[in-house]
C-alpha cells in the first residue's frame, strides 16, 4: 500500500502550549484514515496541519516534517494555495457559504480557473454534487442558498464544494456531529465511495464511525500518537493497553 | 421652600433606611423569628413608604397650587369689577398681583391690585402652611405604617420589588410620553401650516422664499400678495440641497469607512485594531461644530483659492467643503459599524474559503463581503440619516441660499440650515412662516425614521441569521 502523506516529527504549539508532540503517521493513498482520541488530544491540529489551516491561527507553529508524495509541504517553496488546492477539507459544522448552491460548489473552479466555460462549469457543478450524493435533491432548486439546506443536506453540499476542485486528498474534521443517524449513515456511505477515488483522513468521535468507514486508525492522547494500524487489529487486539481502555470505553 | 422640604425628605429617608433594616433585625431577635426578606429590603421598604406620600404631596402642591390660587383670585376680580373682564385682562391684573408680591413690580398699583395682593399673599401663607402640615403628617403617619407592618413581619421585598418596578415604569413611560408629546407638537403645526399653503405647493414648489411671504388676513389678499404666499414655501431646493451634500458626504464616507472598517477586521493585527478603533471613532466624537467651523474657515476658502487658481468661479460656501467635511465626520459610523459586522461574519466561513485554496483578498471579496453586505447596507443607511440631520456643518459652511442646483461649488441650503434661519431671532408663532419650520421638521423626522426604520430591520435580519 502506498502512503500519500507521510507526517514526521510534527510537533505543534499554541503560543506556548505544545499540544501535539512528535507525531509520525502515514496516511495510506485512497484509503481511509481514522484519527481517535478524546477530546483536546490534538486530532483537529494534527489534521489541520495536513493542508496547512493553522497558517491562519497566529500565534500557532509547526515543526517537523509532512510529506505530501514526497514534497514537504512546509517547505518554504511550497504554495499554499496550490497545496490546499490539493488537499479538501471538510469542517465539523457545515458552512456553506451564504450564496446558492451552485454557487457554494462552483466557487472552488471559478478561483481556481478551472472551468473553461458555462457548460464546463454545469458539468463539474453535477459531477460534484452526484459523488456527494446529493444531485437529486437539489437539481431542481440550485438557484436556492445553499444555508436553507438540512444539516445533512448542508454537510453534503460542503463534501461536494471540497470535491469540485478535484483535490487528492479530502480531510474530514468530525464530519458527522452535527447530523442525525440518518444523515450520518448516508455521509458514511459516501466517504466509503469516494474512498476509491480519493485519500481521506477522517477525525471522529464515534468508534463506531471509525470502525465501519476506515481502514487505518490512529489513537492520539495528549497530544501523542498512542497507536497506529489497521483499523481492524487496532479494534480487535490492540497493541497498547491505553487503546485498548480507551475502545473499551474506560476512559475518554 | 421645596428645596428645603425636599432636603428633609432626603435626610428622612436615609434614616428611615437604617431604621427599618435595624428595626426587622431587633424583631427577628426579640420574636425568634426568621425576617421574610434580607434587612436591607427592611430598610427600603422604611425609606420609601417615608418619601413618597411625602413627595406626592410637594408634588401636587407644585403643580396645583398656581392653578387653583390663580382661580380664585380671578373670580374675585370678576366680582369686585363692575364690567366683564376680558381674559387677556384678567391675566395681565393676576401676573400683577403675583409680580407685586413677589416685589419684582415696580409700577404704579391701583388700590383694586392692592386688595388682590392682600388676598394673593393670605391665600398663599395658608396654602403653604397645609402643605407643610401635610408633608409632615404624611412622613409620619406612613413612616408609623410601614413601622407597624415591618413589626408583622411583611414581605419587604416583593413591595420593594413592585415599587422599584413601578419606578422603572414611569420613567420609560415619561420618555415615551415625551417623544408622543413632540410629535403631537410637530403635527398640530404642520397641520395649521397646511391650512395656509397648499401642501402641493410646499412638497413640489421650486421656490424657497419664506422672507418675502408675508401673511396679510386671507380674506383679503391682493391677487399679488398671494401668489406671493404661495411660491414663497416651495421646500424642493432644500429636499434636493440636503439629498446633495448628503451625497457628497457618503461619496467620502463610504469608500474610506468600508475599506477601513474591511481593514480593521481583516488585516489590522490585534494592536493595530486595539489602537486603530478608537482613534477612528474620536472622528465621531468632535463637536460638529468644531467640523463646522473647519468646513467654513479652512476647507471653504482653500476651494475658492483653488478655483480662482484654475480660473473656476467657486463660492466660499459650497455644497462640496459642506459635503466633504461631513464625510469626514460620518467615516466612523461608517467603519465601525461595518467593522462589527464584518466581525461577526463567522471563521468557519472564512476558513471553508481557505480551505478551498482561495486567498485572503478573494476570500473577502467573495464570501465575507457579500455575507456581511445587508449589515453594511444598513450602516449606511444609519450613515445618512446623520448625514441628512446634521445641521452646524451645513449652517456654517453650505449657504443659505436656496439655488436648485447641482453644482458642487455653488452655495446650497438644506433643510435643516433652514430651520434654524427661520427660527434665530424674534418670531411670531402663528406666521406661516414659523410654521414652516415646523413642516420642514416633521418631514425630516418622518424621513430619518424611515431610514432609521429599514436600517436597523436590515441590520437585525442580519444579526438573527448568524447568531
Ligand atoms: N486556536 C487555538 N489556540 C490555542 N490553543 C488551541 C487552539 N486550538 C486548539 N488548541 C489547543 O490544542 C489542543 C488540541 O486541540 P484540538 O482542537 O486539536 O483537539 P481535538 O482532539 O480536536 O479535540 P475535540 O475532539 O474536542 O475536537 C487543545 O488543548 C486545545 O486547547
Ligand atoms: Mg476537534
Amino acid at each position: 500500500m502506498k502512503n500519500k502523506i507521510k507526517a514526521k516529527g510534527v510537533s505543534v504549539f499554541y503560543g506556548e502550549k505544545q499540544a501535539l508532540f512528535d507525531v509520525d503517521l502515514n496516511v495510506a493513498e485512497k484509503q481511509v484514515t481514522a484519527l481517535i482520541g478524546p477530546s483536546g488530544c490534538g486530532k483537529s491540529t494534527f489534521l489541520r496541519c495536513l493542508n496547512r489551516m493553522n497558517d491562519v491561527i497566529d500565534i500557532c507553529k509547526v515543526s517537523g516534517v509532512i510529506e505530501i508524495d514526497g514534497e514537504n509541504i512546509y517547505d518554504k517553496s511550497v504554495d499554499v494555495v496550490q497545496l490546499r488546492e490539493r488537499v479538501g477539507m471538510v469542517f465539523q459544522k457545515p458552512n456553506p457559504f451564504p450564496k446558492s448552491i451552485y454557487e457554494n460548489v462552483s466557487y472552488g473552479p471559478d478561483i481556481h480557473g478551472i472551468a473553461k466555460d458555462k457548460n464546463h462549469m454545469d458539468e463539474i457543478v453535477e459531477n460534484s454534487l452526484k459523488q456527494a450524493a446529493l444531485w437529486d435533491e437539489v437539481k431542481d432548486r440550485l438557484d436556492e442558498p445553499g444555508t436553507g439546506l438540512s444539516g445533512g443536506q448542508q454537510q453534503r453540499l460542503c463534501i461536494a464544494r471540497a470535491i469540485s476542485i478535484n483535490p487528492e486528498v479530502i480531510l474530514m474534521d468530525e464530519p458527522c456531529s452535527a447530523l442525525d443517524p440518518i444523515a450520518t449513515a448516508k455521509i458514511e456511505t459516501l466517504i466509503d465511495e469516494l474512498k476509491s477515488l480519493y485519500t481521506i483522513a477522517i477525525v471522529t468521535h464515534s468508534m463506531s464511525q471509525a470502525a465501519r468507514v476506515s481502514q487505518y486508525t490512529g489513537f492520539f492522547h495528549l497530544g501523542k500518537l498512542i497507536e497506529f494500524n489497521t483499523t481492524d487489529k487496532l479494534f480487535k487486539n490492540p497493541d497498547n493497553k491505553m487503546t485498548q481502555d480507551y475502545i473499551t470505553g474506560r476512559f475518554g | 421652600m421645596n428645596s428645603i422640604l425636599l432636603a428633609t425628605l432626603v435626610l428622612f429617608a436615609i434614616s428611615s433606611f437604617y431604621f427599618g433594616r435595624s428595626k426587622i433585625k431587633k424583631v427577628a431577635l426579640v420574636r425568634s423569628i426568621e425576617p421574610k426578606a434580607l434587612p436591607k429590603f427592611y430598610g427600603y421598604y422604611q425609606a420609601l413608604w417615608c418619601s413618597i406620600p411625602a413627595f406626592l404631596i410637594i408634588s401636587f402642591w407644585t403643580f396645583f397650587e398656581p392653578i387653583i390660587l390663580k382661580n380664585l383670585i380671578e373670580s374675585r376680580i370678576q366680582s369686585m369689577s363692575l364690567n366683564e373682564l376680558s381674559k387677556d385682562e384678567l391675566n395681565l391684573i393676576y401676573s400683577q398681583i403675583v409680580s407685586f408680591s413677589q416685589g419684582t413690580f415696580t409700577g404704579q398699583i391701583s388700590n383694586g391690585i392692592k386688595s388682590g395682593v392682600e388676598t394673593y399673599q393670605s391665600l398663599l401663607s395658608v396654602s403653604q402652611g397645609a402643605k407643610i402640615v401635610l408633608f409632615f403628617c404624611a412622613i409620619i403617619i406612613a413612616s408609623l405604617f410601614s413601622f407597624n407592618q415591618i413589626n408583622k413581619n411583611v414581605h419587604a421585598r416583593d413591595s420593594v420589588e413592585k415599587i422599584f418596578t413601578i419606578i422603572l415604569f414611569l420613567s420609560s413611560a415619561a420618555a415615551i410620553l415625551t417623544t408622543i408629546g413632540i410629535i403631537v407638537s410637530l403635527l398640530f403645526e404642520t397641520i395649521q401650516f397646511f391650512t395656509k399653503i397648499n401642501p402641493l405647493d410646499f412638497f413640489f414648489g421650486l421656490n424657497w422664499s419664506p422672507q418675502k411671504a408675508f401673511m396679510s388676513d386671507p380674506a383679503n389678499m391682493t391677487a399679488q400678495e398671494a401668489k406671493d404666499l404661495r411660491e414663497a414655501f416651495g421646500a424642493v431646493p432644500l429636499f434636493a440641497g440636503t439629498a446633495f451634500i448628503a451625497f457628497i458626504a457618503m461619496c467620502v464616507a463610504v469608500p474610506i469607512g468600508l475599506y477601513s472598517g474591511i481593514y480593521l477586521a481583516e488585516y489590522a493585527s490585534n494592536k493595530q485594531r486595539k489602537w486603530g478603533k478608537p482613534i477612528i471613532e474620536i472622528l465621531a466624537g468632535v463637536p460638529t461644530v468644531v467640523y463646522g467651523f473647519f468646513a467654513a474657515l479652512t476647507v471653504g476658502p482653500f476651494f475658492r483659492i483653488i478655483g480662482e487658481n484654475l480660473g473656476i468661479n467657486v463660492s466660499s460656501e459650497s455644497a462640496l467643503a459642506a459635503g466633504l467635511v461631513m464625510g469626514v465626520m460620518i467615516i466612523p459610523f461608517v467603519s465601525s459599524l461595518s467593522d462589527d459586522v464584518i466581525n461577526a461574519v463567522p471563521q468557519s466561513l472564512r476558513e471553508g474559503s481557505y480551505a478551498l485554496g482561495a486567498t485572503k483578498s478573494e476570500t473577502i471579496k467573495k464570501v465575507v463581503f457579500p455575507a456581511a453586505l445587508p449589515g453594511i447596507v444598513g450602516s449606511i443607511l444609519l450613515a445618512v440619516s446623520r448625514a441628512i440631520g446634521e445641521t452646524m456643518i451645513v449652517v456654517m459652511a453650505a449657504g443659505l441660499a436656496a439655488n436648485l442646483t447641482i453644482n458642487p461649488l455653488e452655495a446650497t441650503t438644506t433643510i435643516t440650515t433652514q430651520i434654524v434661519m427661520i427660527l434665530v431671532g424674534d418670531q411670531e408663532f402663528t406666521s406661516a412662516k414659523t410654521q414652516a419650520a415646523f413642516a420642514l421638521g416633521l418631514t425630516l423626522f418622518v424621513l430619518t425614521l424611515i431610514l432609521n426604520f429599514i436600517a436597523l430591520r436590515i441590520v437585525n435580519k442580519y444579526r438573527e441569521k448568524y447568531d
